[in-house]
């Protein structure tokens, strides 16, 4: 790397940069070895799917497949059990709680920055300390609540407590607060109703803003082990996290861990794709929330 | 005069009944939280309070379940293992995404790339994660491989070891911990004026001194994030023991978290009034760490603004 010293230069500046060659050689080295240590369980993960089952965990560790099985373990995972439908289940309450935490999200911030009301200051405390409380608290008496309400083993019991994010109203009230009053009272000023108002103007300028928010939001959801674990009882209204885990035990005696990393591969794609084409969003919503502590 | 004065009076009654519109539009989201936070977290505290099994109504038996579990040996067990596992995950974490954050902050070549790399464990959810991990444990697999050197066995059982188990749990925690914590730090590191290492530098500080005496104490808010929401995240571990460990939290209870005792309870046994006693003290145990966080991060000293 280090060109030989050109003729003009001192002995002294040759050194230096010869010493900052050999700094950077050093530090690249260090990071490729971090690198290798976290990137290799995923790297382990995506190859895994593609290779012959004894191959998986055979040594040495074989970088690339010797036997390429193509879809084989795809093709056994779907066969064995309904993941087509944990897919489904997965992505549908997903969408469902994702698009239902944006709207109210954005409706209860836009009230919280934009009004001033009797009661605000303790209901917004209600919100902040909602953030404050972990999900394994209320796993019990809530899953009693869903019981109550007939709920439990159905999609509105996996679905409805986690319609509505409380992050996501305290994330849209910091943006809202940044709505200029002027713009909103020309648009009273013109009759609109306040409805209105929120709907056609609030709404489209803090959709923007909630791009962070959402891939934050659909994460909790597709991540989310605890409560569907808890809820579904019926093998058809897993989710693909709990599902998987199941799956992952052998299968009739036989060995499945080809079929268990296809089916890892499959669930974390999505994440995978968001992340490579929202990166910015992806990290800063990461770094806002604090969810994957 | 008068038209004036009606015309003021109404201009405020409408700027008032507007403010009512605020109301309206938080109203959705307070039902809902009214209904799926206030009135479980309240129920929870009643619900440890009787004897419940979801048969029949709850009884109300006032403190006997605390009583109980304090001679719960499944319960006092659990504590060990969390605060084991807090204590494990947590310190190596902290420590290590701070050292890890200090070398991606420095100016190399190919260093965006490595860090995405890096940065893979942020994919996987913590379920993807754990069927990772028990296939890289498999007694002769991966890891029993790499260790092979030091240890010359062919075969490890990882997690059906008493000793071993706990620890490959941490550290599969740790690996997918670690580039969260990592990019908290970096972004701590970022937000420090370049002007204070050039000032330092002047004045003759070298790099470790410039770093112990000038980055660290700044850095110290994030350090207070960084500690408090990694042990607050690791006091609720349950889906690493659920998963990777043999029979839900084994083997012989030794990966038992507060986590795993509280489904045990309510869901293996349906005893949800120990399992909602058990929460109660978990949320006590993670309030405890919030209080010292916001202590700690209020005094702010050392902090830029």
């Amino acid at each position: 790397m280090a060109r030989s010293r050109t003729p003009y230069e001192s002995d002294a500046a040759f050194e230096t940069r010869l010493r900052k060659r050999i700094s950077k050689l050093i530090l690249f080295s260090t990071a490729a070895l971090v690198a290798l240590l976290f990137g290799f369980p995923m790297y382990f993960m995506a190859v895994s799917a593609f290779k012959a089952e004894a191959e998986i965990l055979s040594t040495p560790f074989n970088w690339l497949p010797q036997e390429f099985v193509g879809l084989y373990h795809f093709e056994s995972a779907f066969e064995r059990a309904p993941i087509g439908q944990w897919y489904f289940n997965s992505v549908f309450i997903a969408a469902v709680q994702v698009t239902a935490a944006i709207f109210f999200g954005a409706m209860a911030g836009y009230g919280f920055a934009k009004f001033h009301f009797r009661g605000k200051r303790i209901l917004f405390a209600l919100i902040l300390s909602i953030m404050a409380v972990p999900f394994q608290i209320l796993l019990i008496p809530l899953y009693v609540e869903i019981r109550q309400f007939g709920w439990h083993n159905s999609y509105a019991g996996l679905i409805v407590p986690g319609l509505l994010s409380a992050f996501a109203v305290f994330m849209m009230r910091q943006f809202a607060l940044s709505i200029p009053d002027e713009l909103l009272d020309s648009a009273r000023i013109d009759g609109a109703s306040e409805f209105r108002i929120f709907v056609y103007i609030a709404l489209p300028l803090l959709a923007p803003a909630s791009a962070s928010l959402a891939i934050i939001l659909f994460l909790g959801s597709w991540n989310n082990f605890l409560w569907p674990l808890v809820v579904a009882q019926d093998r058809n209204l897993w989710t693909l996290p709990v599902g998987m885990t199941v799956f992952s035990q052998p299968y009739r005696g036989e060995p499945s861990v080809g079929p268990s990393m296809a089916v890892s591969t499959l669930a974390t794609l999505p994440v995978a794709l968001l992340f490579v084409f929202f990166q910015r969003y992806f990290i800063e919503g990461m770094m806002v929330s604090g969810i994957k502590g | 005069m008068i038209s004036l004065y009606r015309r003021v009076w109404s201009e405020k009654n409408v700027i008032a009944r507007r403010q009512y519109w605020g109301l309206i539009f938080v109203l959705p989201c307070v039902i809902f939280f009214i209904i799926f936070f206030l009135y479980p977290l309240v129920t929870g505290f009643y619900l440890s309070l009787t004897k419940y099994t979801l048969l029949r109504p709850p009884v109300f038996i006032g403190f006997d379940n605390y009583a109980n579990l304090l001679k719960d040996r499944l319960f006092l067990k659990s504590i060990s293992v969390t605060l084991g596992f807090v204590v494990g995950s947590t310190a190596p974490t902290v420590v290590l995404s701070l050292f890890v954050a200090l070398l991606f902050y420095q100016k190399f070549p190919g260093r965006e790339g490595l860090k995405l790399i890096f940065f893979s464990p942020l994919l996987p959810s913590v379920a993807v994660v754990s069927v990772i991990w028990v296939v890289l444990l498999h007694p002769s697999g991966i890891l029993t491989n790499v260790v092979r050197p030091l240890t010359g066995k062919a075969e490890i059982t990882w997690i059906h070891d008493i000793t071993l188990s706990p620890i490959v749990i941490v550290l599969a925690r740790i690996w997918s911990a670690m580039p969260f914590y990592m990019l908290i730090w970096l972004a701590g590191l970022t937000a420090i004026p370049q002007e204070l290492r050039d000032a330092a530098r002047v004045d003759g500080a070298n790099r470790l001194q410039s770093f112990w005496r000038v980055e660290l104490p700044l850095l110290r808010p994030t350090a207070v994030f960084v500690m408090a929401v990694s042990t607050i995240s690791a006091f609720q571990g349950f889906a690493l023991q659920y998963v990777i460990a043999p029979n839900q939290g084994g083997p012989v209870d030794v990966n038992t978290t507060l986590g795993i005792v509280i489904w045990k309870y309510g869901f293996q046994f349906f005893r949800m009034g120990d399992a909602a006693a058990v929460s109660v003290f978990l949320f006590i145990c993670i309030m405890v760490v919030t209080g010292t966080q916001i202590t700690l991060g209020r005094s702010d000293r050392y902090s830029i603004n």
